[in-house]
């Protein structure tokens, strides 16, 4: 008896936690395939399904990796934990791969007003050794997203994937879909060319034009695949890994600001997905001085560095820094300028989940407001509806 | 402000400098192509001495992936950490609203090099 009325107490008490931020934009959601890559067939060539491998395979074929192609995934990093909320789960359903459950789970169950997808088990394509294949996989998850996420929920929103390896295909696949309903961001997997690289720019290009941030995020692959982004040795546990993925967004940051990417598009947004945003505070710092001296190897760089980070790049909250002392929470969000550069995500249906009353309880409500929707809404615009 | 004699002319050719202590400061005469300048030997950074810096030109703020070289003789660095600034007003040339280095008059007068500091 006792203990029911302690958990009702406790329901009622995070239901008015929950009452405090209205409208949630919730700007990191993984969309899952059931079936891996034969979830996409459907929207597919059969040339295509011939070149995959993903037609009508024997039996035995999916239990050999050789047999079929798969996605370039974090297979060589173990998480002990399951890298997904078992709770996520859904019957046979297995995380995030059941929309309607998705959203009576997350988008009911935590108060999330929108929810951008962003893609889940494609994080990796920018490893793919064949840009083609990419491509393929791209534009097959576009159009599986639309019909069985999109569709279903109107808080569903999406961010169109694209691969990065080959910039004239990108392009196309934007112009393809930029003005589909619910489409709200271009998600730009990554590989190994740091994102300021020219290579990038057609994109970039049609990302302004058509006023869609690009979002990045772990690729999942990093280390892994010869084409994958790169970070400094090959880390051997998980846990290390894991940690570790913030310096591929901090050289990316780097990059675009050094190679002057924002003055060639002035209208450009990125938004660091899952890369952490602490390490900002120390970039931004480093960046400024460093640059006063040696301004002249870059003199498109025509301002402090930093004022460009805080006007172009935004950085998703999950996972949420917990500092060893609470009281330094407020002076690092300070420290980052977070009323303008945080913008709320749960990465649902991840381990790492956050929860936006739990995870930013010690996040005054003002900025609370700030970086759970007025940020979020600042960055996706009128699309995001 | 005082006059001060700091030397003939000919004791300072183009491309010299001195470096003089005027009322208790440190002060960086220089002649870069002709063109005389004093400048505070303090850096606003962190106090490095600015006159043992290079004197030369810079790029100029450009587009992305151009480089444009002017400005020659007209810019002094750090030795320290390259913070650049400009011989004519001492502005920074990164942060000019935010960092600026003394410069004072500097003339030629009957053959002597006069300094007003």
């Amino acid at each position: 008896m006792s203990i029911a009325v302690t958990a009702q107490a406790s329901e009622q008490s995070d239901a008015q936690r929950r009452g405090v931020v209205a409208g949630v934009i919730d700007c990191d959601v993984h969309p899952n395939f059931a079936n891996g890559l034969r979830d996409l067939t459907p929207y597919m060539t059969e040339t295509w399904r011939r070149r995959l491998g993903i037609g009508d395979s024997a039996s035995w074929s999916g239990s050999f990796a050789a047999a079929s192609f798969m996605l370039p995934l974090d297979y060589l990093y173990v998480n002990t934990a399951g890298a997904y909320r078992s709770d996520a789960a859904h019957g046979e359903m297995a995380p995030g791969t059941d929309a309607r459950y998705t959203a009576k789970h997350l988008l009911d169950g935590y108060g999330i007003h929108r929810a951008v997808l962003i893609a889940g088990q494609l994080l990796g394509i920018g490893a793919f050794p064949d840009p083609e294949v990419a491509a393929t996989v791209a534009s097959a998850y576009n159009e599986w997203m639309s019909e069985r996420w999109l569709q279903v929920d109107e808080r569903y929103r999406g961010a169109l994937a694209i691969a990065p390896q080959d910039p004239d295909a990108a392009v196309r696949e934007i112009e393809r879909c930029a003005n589909r309903p619910g489409i709200v961001a271009i998600f730009m997997p990554l590989h190994d060319l740091l994102m300021g690289e020219r290579h990038y720019y057609p994109i970039y290009e049609a990302a302004q034009r058509h006023e869609l941030p690009i979002c990045v995020h772990p690729s999942g692959t990093e280390n892994v695949f010869a084409r994958a982004p790169r970070m400094a040795g090959a880390p051997t546990y998980y846990l290390e890994w894991h940690t570790a993925l913030a310096q591929i967004h901090q050289s990316n940051v780097l990059s675009l600001l050094c190679h002057g990417v924002f003055e060639r598009f002035p209208k450009l947004k990125v938004m660091i997905a899952e890369g952490g945003f602490a390490w900002a505070a120390e970039t931004m710092w480093k960046l400024d001085r460093d640059w006063q001296g040696l301004r002249d190897e870059v003199p498109w760089v025509k301002r402090p560095p930093s004022e460009y980070l805080l006007e172009h790049v935004r950085f998703s909250t999950q996972p949420f820094v917990e500092p060893h002392r609470r009281e330094h929470l407020l002076p690092l969000l300070e420290m980052v300028q977070a009323e303008r550069t945080l913008v709320f995500s749960s990465d649902y249906p991840h381990w790492d989940f956050d929860d936006p009353s739990r995870a930013l309880a010690g996040v005054p409500d003002d900025l609370r407001q700030r970086i759970c929707v007025e940020n979020p809404r600042e960055l996706f615009g009128e699309r995001l509806g | 402000m005082n006059r001060h004699v700091i030397g003939s002319a000919e004791e300072l050719p183009s491309g010299s400098r001195r470096v003089v202590t005027l009322g208790g400061r440190s002060i960086g005469v220089i002649n870069a192509k002709g063109r005389l300048y004093a400048v505070r030997n303090v850096c606003p950074h962190h106090g490095a001495p600015l006159c043992e810096g290079s004197v030369a030109g810079t790029m100029l703020p450009s587009d992305p992936h151009e480089y444009r070289y002017g400005r020659e003789d007209g810019v002094i660095r750090c030795p320290w950490h390259g913070f650049e600034f400009s011989l004519q007003d001492g502005s920074s040339l990164a942060c000019p609203d935010r960092m600026r280095v003394k410069t004072y008059r500097v003339e030629v007068e009957d053959g002597d090099v006069v300094v007003y500091a």
